[in-house]
């Protein structure tokens, strides 16, 4: 799985219902540590980038937008609470940094993703040429 | 890659996608792909946005105490991932969802999660709710 990619990784954490079952004392603990694991990685320079998110937001679907729902799911393992920008080389040193979460052992999951230079929209949806030299 | 600003105000927009585009003929991709080139451009420039990328659709999900689980991508085919994210540097949650209904790719099925960017991590602000109705409470 050691697949390069000059344009970093982004780690998506998944779960906003791990603290749930904590008490005080391991949320503290668990909310410590992460906060030392990001400037721990920002002061390497292994990450560029992290923030938590807050537990509202809305969804916005349809043609023009026209659908706007309250999300995500409160207690939901996929709702994303946070993500990291990763300003490595390699899915394995990426992975190594995402198996560190402090948030695993209590159920939230880590998401690791190439960052592709396209725009964000178009993602992958470029001509086959074009994606095979992002993906170089 | 660029470095990006660190803040903590403003939304990030993450667009939950399936594989649409595989759909598309090469002259609708190659135009929709300049729509959003603009989209993005426009808000760049007018600093609404301070970054944003695509993300490959492929990658790892990390699970299980001590991260041991550890499953590749790619994803399944049409199942629905995050294809990207946009950082907002805008004052209020509704000008940071009026900017999501303008995302040209919701014409094809796409949603986009419009969530605020907080300096509090999630526990950190159940163990501060804690603490308000620690204090609340009857003696």
């Amino acid at each position: 799985m050691n697949t390069q990619n000059q344009n970093g990784y982004m780690l998506i954490f998944r779960g906003n219902d791990w603290h749930k079952g904590l008490s005080p004392e391991e949320m503290q603990n668990v909310s410590e540590r992460w906060m030392a694991w990001f400037k721990g990685l920002l002061e390497e320079g292994k990450a560029v980038a992290g923030n938590p998110l807050a537990p509202e937001g809305k969804i916005v679907s349809g043609k023009s937008g026209r659908v706007v729902a309250d999300g995500p799911f409160a207690e939901s393992k996929e709702a994303v609470g946070g993500y990291f920008l990763l300003n490595v080389d390699s899915m394995d040193e990426a992975v190594a940094i995402a198996q560190m979460c402090p948030g695993l052992p209590h159920g939230a999951k880590v998401e690791v993703r190439p960052v592709l230079a396209e725009c964000p929209l178009s993602g992958e949806a470029v001509p086959d040429a074009q994606l095979a030299g992002a993906a170089a | 890659m660029n470095a990006i600003e660190m803040s903590n105000n403003g939304y990030l927009l993450l667009f939950h996608t399936s594989d649409w585009w595989k759909n598309l003929g090469r002259e609708e991709l190659e135009k929709y792909v300049a729509q959003s080139n603009e989209w993005i451009g426009q808000l760049m420039t007018s600093g609404k946005a301070s970054g944003g990328q695509g993300l490959a659709r492929s990658g790892a999900v990390i699970s299980s105490k001590n991260g041991r689980s550890v499953t590749d991508g790619p994803f399944a085919e049409s199942k629905e991932v995050v294809g990207g994210y946009l950082l907002l540097n805008v004052e209020t949650f509704e000008e940071a969802v009026a900017i999501a209904k303008t995302a040209p790719n919701l014409g094809f099925g796409s949603k986009v999660e419009v969530r605020p960017l907080t300096d509090t991590c999630p526990a950190q602000a159940r163990l501060e709710e804690l603490k308000r109705e620690e204090e609340l409470a009857p003696a």
